[in-house]
């Protein structure tokens, strides 16, 4: 086995003019771009990212070269004696306002007159809200290793889209598809930060296995993953309302920038989800709606829990709150008036199906949490205070959003699935799809929709690895699709194989595939289509109160509810949204850093850490009942969707301050609440 | 140079340069895979190991420092009643792992019991943060704590009744 | 790859003639040493001196009037020594540091030693007015630790010699707060340890003492004269007076920093005003 270290850019911004190596011992070789030999790209949505930067370098850190060698250890210190010389070029790093030339993708809707809407406003208030970077810190960094078997490289990763991993590596390598055979190994939890990266390090370590006639294996340390690999892209949105007398809803004005980083792999699909859900959880006939994914010469930014939705849901549901309360009405009522309803017509033109279970959850939260009389009474405290001897200083915030599950809406990723199940002679059931990989409680939902449809014992039902020779393409494991979109298709295979057993021999094998049944198009300012196959609600309470002797924010509680459809496992569901809202936390409070010069640095990797356990509040959790016959439905995200904006309210509200980003810097709040 | 120390009550020896971490040398020398060099900054728990009965993290210890100790790894507390304690406290309290911090969490545990018998859900989740994981639910941790506080207690009183 | 020369001293007599070789690091938890070294291989200078297992590095001892601390006596060790024997303002000095693993390896004499901050055992050290025992070839010294503290408030820490024990005054205490600052757990310029500690005498406040450090240290001895001798509880107006005099000392630390000390400063003359 050969280890494989990277030769990195030390420029944003530049061409390569040469790339020096220091003396490599017996055993050890170079690999450089003119090694490659098929394409130097990897292409993800339409984007190109080059396996090794050639000529130019778009980021710091941006992989050019590769040593592969024995030791580790020396080939880190190789690596780092080698001497990569770029001329510099000025770095695009501004994405609030950018060049043109920066603009990955733009998408644009409008709905009704939004002009005429807020020329005739009782109300108009707008305000820019912002979110950070967030590191992932997954399971296990990222890693590929690859080696030839018998007539194909065979490659192993963790990574949540095996077949654009074959692919990629079929298009580094100049060979057939069907000549790699992606063998995805242990992903954990991975909040969507192993959908493309895997695949660029599949690349390497394909490219120096051939190079070298030897497995090879490419291994980043944590501090690598850190600072190379994709984060949350960091967003500004503007959002302004215009009101009526009543407080009704009338117009939206958003703008969205998201700094997608170098070469933007994912940018349409973010931008897109982003663009969708910028109307929140509420009914707007008026809309006018401008995104603009940004190319910055930082690292190449990706999904986090999501891919892009919870950037315009977190502003929309922060703008909600600050335009209730400075109405003096208690955000609970101005949500109940304004959110959407059954028959609402959606930012698609679309007409809302389902009922929204808003009153519902709302009355679950304010019971549970006594939101109302503590709003109320924070409210009174707050308006009435002097100054800091007046504290505690407490805030309660209330949000309410969704997470729409099923296809991508950019319309450049292919949005075909494809299922397989057989039934052997033995009457054990074997489920194929490549999106086995994911949570084993989604893989526990497959099994016993497989053991109900067919009668067999749970222990009957099996799931076979997700090797890209043994299975067929089920699409990314993203945007809930195990548990909505190949939870059916799982389903309608074993239906299949129902169907016929009684006459046809075993075993059968039957397949299920999915098609999107009305993508979403963008033409010409308007957007038509299906965005979501089902989606699930949250509604999330948050208090606090600021620390008598510091200052800084404590939680005192979190209270979710949530109507996730037909929840399968309610003990499993329950624990998986408890550990969101413990991440969802993290990023309110702790998890920063700030990429804006160029990238982290090794410092900002020392310094980033999740919420220790015992700062963490009591998490309570609840789910409605669902409707008859409702699907299952993912809720991973649902506090990403609502546990900000729920935060930044109650801290606005303690703070009696209007903050529109978190975390918020303990300098702006200690001068919020008068300085010491 | 050559070190010897107890790695999981054997006698052992292993050539080891001044650069290299103990997780490194126990995976790559011995084959001891339950344990990962990962954060390299001894925060993340993942490379946990007992040094004389203490945990600590094995990848800020370098190689040459466990001369004459005794190492513990997951795999060698695997053997132990105290594991099959915290692994059934861990199914009962329906504490499921990402998989790859279930080894360290175990040995946590166990050492926070050892230290503690009758922790309270504070102490439990004080020292349980020492394996930060985006998979962990706090309630589960508690609640695998008390389980496993209950299974001992029940083994000591059956022992005391024999 | 450079390889580095160990050395085991079995005791402090062959420590004590290593340490005088030019460049030699001292290494006995390590945890400061290897904080922030991600990389796959460790990096040590050409010779460590590995002194963990020195015994006369390794006790304790308790007397009415000091607790003494041997300096590769890990936080753990220290914390198991219990609230009877050890300050409750060092006890949650320790208890704040890393987590129970890293607590397992990091040493009280590596806390203090560091070179480039005041690490977080420092302020409440300083306020305890502990004495730090640095001993060569030629003999011991025993400085306290309010000396590591520059003019200019960076660390200090006297080059040369090693650390071998502390000695920690045993003291009643009134009054006493401590806290970490900051975004992170992690020593970072925007993080520091306040730490508080009064003592009143038939109601006039006997002693008091703050101390605030990170990157940089803030304790001012004149300050806490001006206020020892006064009548308790102060005044409003005396409480503010005293406060200003700490604000003005903070205008070295970054406005974070500058505002959260004002803040706990505030807090502990608040415990004194009620």
């Amino acid at each position: 086995m050969l280890y494989v270290a990277t030769v990195r850019s030390p420029s944003a911004r530049g061409s390569v003019r040469s790339i020096r190596f220091p003396a490599l011992p017996a055993g050890y070789r170079s690999i450089l771009p003119a090694d490659i030999p098929g394409r130097n790209a990897m292409v993800s949505f339409g984007a190109e990212v080059p396996i090794l930067a050639q000529d130019k370098v778009s980021y710091v850190g941006e992989p050019v070269a590769l040593i592969a060698g024995p030791d580790p250890a020396l080939l880190e210190e190789l690596a780092a004696a080698t001497k990569v010389v770029c001329e510099e070029e000025e770095p695009f790093l501004n994405w609030e306002s950018f060049s043109s030339d920066q603009v990955a993708a733009k998408r644009v809707a409008v709905v009704g007159d939004p002009d005429l809407a807020f020329s005739i406003a009782s109300n108009v208030q707008g305000e820019v809200y912002t979110s950070g970077a967030i590191e992932h810190y997954y399971s296990e960094p990222q890693g590929a290793a690859a080696a030839y078997d018998y007539d194909k490289i065979a490659v192993w990763c963790a990574t949540q889209w095996p077949y654009h991993v074959r692919d990629s590596v079929a298009l580094a390598l100049g060979c057939k598809a069907d000549e790699v055979s992606v063998r995805p190994t242990r992903l954990g939890v991975h909040l969507d930060g192993k959908l493309w990266y895997p695949s660029l390090l599949a690349c390497h370590a394909s490219i120096a296995s051939i190079a070298c006639g030897r497995p090879a294996k490419v291994l980043l340390t944590r501090e690598e993953d850190f600072r190379y690999t994709p984060k949350r892209v960091r967003s500004s949105v503007s959002v302004r309302a215009a009101l009526g007398k009543g407080g009704e809803l009338s117009a939206l004005d958003v703008r969205i920038a998201v700094n997608v980083g170098a070469y933007g792999p994912l940018a349409d699909e973010i931008l897109s989800q982003a663009v969708i859900a910028c109307t929140g959880a509420y009914a707007c006939p008026n809309l006018r709606v401008e995104g603009y994914a940004v190319v910055t010469n930082t690292p190449p930014g990706g999904a986090f829990g999501g891919l892009g939705a919870s950037h315009t849901l977190f502003a929309m549901e922060a703008h909600a709150n600050r335009v209730a309360m400075s109405a003096g009405e208690d955000p609970m009522d101005w949500k109940a008036r304004n959110v959407l309803r059954k028959g609402s017509r959606l930012l698609t033109g679309e007409l809302l199906k389902e009922e929204v279970p808003y009153d519902a959850i709302s009355a679950r939260l304010a019971s549970a949490s006594d939101y109302r009389r503590k709003y109320a009474g924070y409210e009174l405290v707050r308006k009435r205070r002097s100054g800091r001897s007046d504290g505690p200083f407490r805030g309660i915030g209330l949000a309410f959003a969704y997470q729409g599950a099923g296809p991508f809406l950019s319309g450049e990723a292919s949005n075909t699935y494809t299922v397989e199940a057989t039934l052997d002679k033995d009457l054990r059931v074997r489920i194929f799809t490549s999106a086995a990989g994911g949570a084993g409680a989604v893989m526990d939902i497959w099994r016993r929709s497989a053991s109900g449809i067919l009668g067999v014992g749970l222990e009957s039902v099996s799931i076979a690895p997700p090797e890209t020779d043994q299975v067929p393409d089920s699409g990314p494991s993203t945007l809930s699709r195990n548990v909505s979109v190949v939870n059916r298709l799982v389903a309608r295979a074993c239906e299949a194989i129902q169907k016929r057993r009684f006459r046809d021999p075993l075993p059968l094998t039957a397949r299920a595939a999915y098609r999107v049944p009305k993508p979403i198009k963008w033409e010409g300012g308007q957007v038509s289509g299906s965005p979501f196959d089902t989606a699930a609600w949250a509604g999330a309470v948050l208090e606090l109160e600021l620390d008598p002797w510091t200052l800084e924010p404590r939680t005192l509680g979190v209270w979710i509810c949530v109507d996730g459809g037909h929840v399968v496992a309610p003990d499993r569901a329950a624990a998986a949204l408890r550990s969101g809202v413990a991440d969802a936390l993290g990023a309110c409070l702790n998890e920063r850093f700030d990429p804006s010069g160029g990238g982290a640095g090794s410092l900002d990797y020392f310094r980033y850490g999740l919420l220790p356990l015992h700062e963490l509040p009591p998490i309570n959790v609840d789910f409605v009942e669902p409707e008859r016959r409702a699907p299952v439905k993912g809720i991973g995200e649902l506090p990403f969707d609502t546990v900000p904006a729920a935060f930044l309210s109650a801290l606005s509200q303690a703070a009696d301050a209007a903050f529109s980003s978190l975390p918020v810097p303990s300098a702006r709040l200690i001068g919020a609440l008068g300085g010491p | 140079m050559t070190i010897s120390f107890i790695l999981n009550g054997e006698d052992v020896s292993a050539n080891a340069r001044t650069v290299d971490r103990l997780s490194d040398l126990l995976r790559d020398a011995f084959g001891l895979l339950g344990l990962q060099s990962d954060c390299r900054c001894g925060r993340c728990g993942r490379c946990f190991v007992f040094l004389d009965g203490r945990l600590v993290p094995s990848c800020i210890l370098p190689a040459f420092s466990v001369r004459g100790k005794e190492i513990v790894t997951i795999e060698g507390f695997a053997q132990t009643e105290e594991y099959r304690d915290v692994v059934e406290g861990f199914e009962t309290a329906g504490l499921e792992t990402c998989g790859f911090c279930k080894g360290p969490k175990i040995l946590a545990m166990a050492d926070l019991l050892e230290r503690v018998p009758r922790p309270t859900p504070r102490e439990v989740l004080a020292h349980m943060s020492s394996v930060p994981c985006r998979c962990t639910d706090p309630v589960a941790l508690v609640e695998a704590a008390r389980a496993i506080v209950e299974r001992r207690a029940g083994r000591i009183y059956r022992r005391a009744g024999q | 790859m450079l390889v580095s020369e160990i050395h085991f001293p079995k005791d402090l007599a062959e420590a004590l003639e290593l340490i005088r070789r030019p460049g030699i690091l001292v290494f006995a938890g390590g945890t400061g040493i290897l904080r922030e070294q991600g990389g796959r291989g460790i990096s040590l200078p050409g010779e460590v001196l590995f002194v963990r297992e020195i015994p006369e590095l390794r006790r304790t001892s308790l007397t009415e009037r000091f607790l003494e601390i041997g300096a590769a006596v890990t936080l753990s060790e220290l914390l198991e020594l219990g609230d009877s024997a050890l300050p409750p303002l060092l006890a949650e000095a320790a208890r704040g540091i890393g987590t129970p693993a890293i607590r397992n390896l990091a040493t009280l004499g590596g806390n203090i030693a560091a070179r480039d901050r005041f690490m977080d055992s420092w302020p409440a050290l300083a306020c305890l007015d502990a004495l730090v025992e640095l001993r060569d070839r030629g003999g011991a010294t025993w400085m306290n630790v309010n000396r590591f503290m520059g003019d200019d408030g960076k660390p200090a820490f006297p080059e040369g010699g090693l650390v071998t024990r502390l000695r920690v005054p045993i003291e009643r205490w009134d009054a006493f707060l401590l806290r970490k600052v900051g975004p992170s757990d992690y020593p970072a310029p925007e993080t520091a340890v306040f730490a508080f500690a009064a003592r009143a005498e038939k109601g006039i406040l006997a002693e008091a003492r703050i101390a605030f450090a990170g990157d940089i240290a803030l304790r001012s001895r004149s300050l806490e004269s001006s206020i020892i001798g006064r009548g308790l509880p102060l005044s409003s107006r005396e409480a503010a007076t005293i406060a200003e005099g700490y604000k003005s000392l903070a205008a070295a630390l970054p406005e974070g920093l500058a505002l959260q000390f004002g803040v706990l400063v505030d807090g502990a003359l608040g415990m004194l005003s009620r």
